[in-house]
């Protein structure tokens, strides 16, 4: 038995002192309240008989005092937290990665991989010495941690219980690298894994052995899982045609993951309407795409799931995919032209755009429009004006200064992966004349000749803007297909709303969802119905989802709609849950987590306040029954 | 009576007269009007009285005879013992005499322990057997005693005296040791006429309490003890550690008060108060035990009556 606490040197000053102060109030107590009697004689005769006790009540009152000082002992004893021998060694630390991936809502051991892996936690926690500590960590797309280094088993097993699944990847490489930073100059630090160990393939759990640096702390696994039966929707998009926005086509990918065939019924519903139901067969392992092309139809919402025999598929949560059809709107575009052919064929391509010309000079009529096209001119852009695209601006009105004059040129450079400029070749259009731009650092150079940008984009007052150094007539550029995609993906670009529509996020990434407008926080409904404010940086909110489902973006005074979209799990590697009996971290094998070697109840102290307790009710008992008095 | 009476100072006779009415109401004299005092020893006197005394004199009841001497007067000659025997012999008589009744109020400092009810008693019954006496025409003396006469009312007859005893005990001041050896040899000595000795005292005394009624008794007085008890003295309302000490002689004793302890001093005043019953039976004194808690008209009248002192 040692002591924990205070050391005894200390204990002893403490129980000094405060034993004195005992003792003290002791005497004092034994000053008598002088009391008048009217014939002591007769007292005499009393205490005469009582002589032969004098000693036995002298006794009495000392063993008063020893009670007081018994109590004293033990609190000072209390303070100083003795323990057994064995419990006095420095505890171990320990981080508990709880694997929250979407493999661990497999169903193969009941009720979920998950629940299992939260009952072994438990289990380890339960098992702690009284000097050990654990760290509860979540491990998802991301390490979160639900609780702090402690010892208080309470803590720590309402942290086990907060752990929630997600339909993401688990990122084992950030968990382990979370888990060292937290064992950091701690001693007897241990990396405990609680887990499917479905971490990938062999390779890259070795390249990740490989890369990760434990720093002393010992891996430690404990596997959860059984089976890994699955079948798995992999892949689900879908997209409107870029030449005929008004139909769509779907893509999907499903995965037998068994070494042996098996049948599924695959369902596609749109807007929680069944539109069409196939049987399929897949062989071992086998990879099946399926496409429905040329679709139109209201559909908003599409949903594919897929049936598979029973025992035949361990893991529900990869079995359903979400997509969402980019919505359809008439843009209202307004034309400032003196008059160009070319332009006006453009825009009668796309039926959804309503168009409205006016001259230069003319007033504009009622209403907002989403973009406006300046021929030739560059007035100032009103409120009602949501981004612009200028067709050779003047100098004068210009969104970027316009530079010298330049003569027989064509694009050297431009920016391929803009969305202004997909589906193009621009390297061989001819321009007789034009200008060149001087950019801001803001502005963004779409496409430059030799002389200088061309094709600029950027922002002014909160209007986009797309600006093109020349008169589109002056090159061969009307003549080419080039010009209609360019006015469209402009427009399109413009209004969010071009082919490049991203059908479903995946989750466990970093999504960045256009939002409308000028807001700094939009509020973002969960698939699971909770709702939580979401930054909103450059014009897209930035969030971390980890649910795969439909979501929906509200915001603004009235809180009112500002779009939908979806997410899917769509991660085969993810889908691939065969548990693992052993895991390899950093070239060592992770072993088994050891029982600590002390029981829990070596509290000492607490007994100690007890026999304080029961101390003190003897102590009071023999008191009022006046036999320590 | 206006507002002012209340404030103005009473005079002499309304004093005593308030003082009267603490100790007794008139219903109550009355009542002890009717009472005597019963004596069974003869004393002499120098009044007459209704008693029997040893002096031969005028009475009606035969006594003895003496021899004729010269100067005697011829119609006590007994003539049927001189036809008998021939010789002339006198006849002597009774002659009822008054009776001297001295009250001996125990004054010390126990007698006022606590509440002072011991004393108050003490005073009422002294007051109540004097106005007997005095009724009955005897001749009553009031002294207070601590360990020695503390005080005296001289001898007095006649009801018309009563406030004169009023007066005296209510101006009886408790304090001072008690040692009633040494009272009562002052006071036999300050008294030379034989009579009844009331001693009304709690018998606290360190020295004995058996000094005091044997000086009387050896004196040829006729000791009467009223011996007034408080039984909450008995059983005292203490607890734990105390340091008692004694009201008259200052002596002190740490004592831990328990529940048996308790018990014991029960007990132990039971003993003293049996001690000096057995004491005064056993030499023939009458011995009463006045307790402080009986009221005191319930006292007088019955406990008295039953123990023979009232006629």
């Amino acid at each position: 038995m040692g002591l924990a606490g205070l050391p005894l040197a200390t204990l002893f000053g403490i129980f000094a002192a405060a034993g004195a102060l005992v003792v003290v109030f002791y005497i004092l107590k034994l000053r008598r309240r002088a009391v008048p009697v009217p014939f002591s004689r007769i007292w005499d005769s009393v205490l005469r008989d009582k002589q032969a006790t004098e000693l036995f009540s002298k006794l009495r009152r000392v063993l008063s005092l020893l009670l007081q000082l018994a109590l004293l002992a033990l609190l000072v004893l209390a303070l100083g937290d003795p323990k057994p021998k064995e419990d006095l060694r420095e505890g171990r630390h320990l981080v508990l990665l709880l694997d929250a991936s979407a493999s661990m809502k497999a169903v193969d051991v009941k009720p979920t991989r998950l629940a299992q892996a939260k009952a072994e936690a438990e289990k380890l926690v339960r098992g702690l010495g009284a000097s050990d500590r654990a760290i509860v960590v979540q491990m998802g797309s991301v390490p979160t941690p639900r609780s702090s280094m402690s010892g208080d088993q309470t803590e720590l097993l309402q942290a086990i219980a907060q752990v929630t699944p997600s339909d993401t990847r688990a990122d084992l490489e950030a968990g382990l690298a979370f888990g060292r930073d937290s064992l950091r100059g701690l001693p007897h630090g241990e990396l405990v894994v609680i887990g499917d160990g479905a971490y990938g393939d062999a390779a890259s759990l070795a390249s990740l052995s490989e890369r990760v640096n434990l720093e002393g702390a010992e891996p430690r696994f404990v596997p959860v899982g059984k089976t890994g039966k699955n079948l798995s929707i992999s892949e689900f998009s879908v997209r409107r045609y870029p030449l005929d926005k008004s139909r769509y086509e779907v893509m999907l990918e499903i995965a037998n993951l068994n070494d042996a065939p098996a049948d599924v019924e695959l369902e596609l519903s749109g807007d929680g309407v069944v539109v069409d139901v196939t049987r399929l067969k897949l062989g071992p392992k086998e990879t099946l795409p399926r496409y429905y092309q040329d679709l139109a139809g209201a559909s908003r919402t599409l949903t594919a799931r897929i049936k598979a025999a029973p025992g035949t598929d361990d893991l529900p949560a990869d079995d359903v995919a979400y997509a969402l059809l980019p919505e359809r709107r008439r843009a209202r575009i307004l034309v400032v032209s003196a008059g160009n052919t070319y332009l006006e064929a453009s825009l009668l391509l796309d039926e959804y755009l309503d168009v409205s010309q006016i001259q230069p000079g003319a007033a504009l009529p009622d209403g907002k429009f989403d973009v406006a096209i300046f021929d030739g001119v560059a007035p100032a852009l009103g409120d009602r004006i949501g981004a612009a695209l200028y067709l050779n601006p003047p100098a004068e009105g210009s969104p970027v200064p316009v530079s010298t004059a330049i003569e027989d040129f064509g694009f050297d450079t431009w920016e391929r992966k803009s969305p202004v400029l997909r589906f193009m070749s621009m390297g061989d259009i001819q321009v007789a004349k034009g200008h060149s731009f001087k950019v801001t650092p803001a502005d963004k150079v779409l496409g430059a000749s030799d002389h200088g940008p061309i094709l600029v984009s950027g922002a002014r007052d909160g209007h986009r803007f797309v600006a093109l150094g020349f008169d589109p007539r002056d090159s061969d550029l009307v003549l080419r297909i080039a010009w209609p995609l360019f006015v469209l993906n402009t427009i399109n670009a413009f209004i969010e709303e071009d082919t490049g529509y991203v059908s479903s996020y995946r989750t466990g990434d970093v999504w960045h969802i256009a939002v409308p407008g000028s807001l700094n926080t939009v509020n973002l409904l969960e698939p699971s119905g909770s709702k939580h404010a979401v930054p909103v940086s450059d014009g897209r909110a930035v969030f971390r989802g980890e649910q795969a489902g439909f979501y929906k973006l509200t915001g603004g005074a009235d809180d009112a709609p500002l779009g939908e979209f979806a997410a899917n799990l769509s991660d085969l590697e993810e889908s691939r849950i065969l548990p693992q009996k052993e895991l390899v971290l950093a070239g060592k094998k992770a072993g088994a987590v050891a029982v600590a070697p002390v029981s829990l109840k070596s509290d000492v102290w607490i007994y100690l306040l007890l026999a304080v307790i029961g101390v003190s009710v003897i102590e009071w008992i023999t008191y009022h029954r006046r036999v320590t008095v | 009576m206006g507002l002012l009476e209340l404030f103005r100072p009473k005079s002499a006779p309304r004093r005593a007269e308030a003082r009267r009415a603490e100790l007794f109401d008139d219903d109550f004299q009355k009542k002890l009007e009717s009472l005597a005092i019963v004596s069974r020893r003869v004393f002499g006197g120098r009044m007459r009285a209704d008693r029997r005394s040893k002096k031969k004199g005028s009475g009606v009841e035969f006594a003895d005879h003496r021899d004729y001497t010269a100067g005697d007067d011829f119609r006590s000659v007994d003539w049927s013992v001189y036809q008998r025997f021939g010789k002339l012999l006198v006849r002597l008589y009774e002659e009822e005499e008054d009776l001297s009744i001295y009250f001996i109020v125990d004054s010390s400092s126990s007698m006022a322990f606590g509440d002072a009810k011991k004393f108050d008693q003490a005073r009422r019954l002294a007051a109540a057997l004097a106005y007997v006496g005095l009724a009955n025409l005897d001749r009553v003396t009031i002294v207070g005693a601590t360990d020695a006469v503390s005080a005296r009312m001289p001898a007095t007859r006649g009801k018309g005296r009563i406030f004169k005893v009023f007066e005296f005990l209510s101006e009886l001041q408790p304090g001072g040791t008690t040692d009633l050896g040494d009272a009562m040899k002052t006071f036999v000595a300050q008294h030379k006429r034989r009579g009844l000795a009331v001693l009304i005292s709690d018998l606290y005394d360190p020295a004995g309490f058996e000094r005091g009624i044997n000086t009387l008794r050896f004196n040829k007085f006729e000791p009467f003890v009223l011996h007034v008890v408080d039984h909450k003295e008995a059983r005292p309302e203490l607890k734990g550690d105390v340091r008692l000490y004694d009201c008259e002689t200052g002596e002190e004793r740490e004592v831990t008060v328990t529940d048996s302890l308790l018990d014991d001093m029960a007990r132990a005043f039971d003993d003293y108060k049996h001690s000096i019953e057995r004491f005064c039976t056993s030499r023939q004194v009458p011995y009463f035990a006045a307790d402080v808690g009986i009221p005191f008209d319930e006292l007088v009248l019955r406990v008295f009556r039953r123990g023979g002192f009232l006629r």
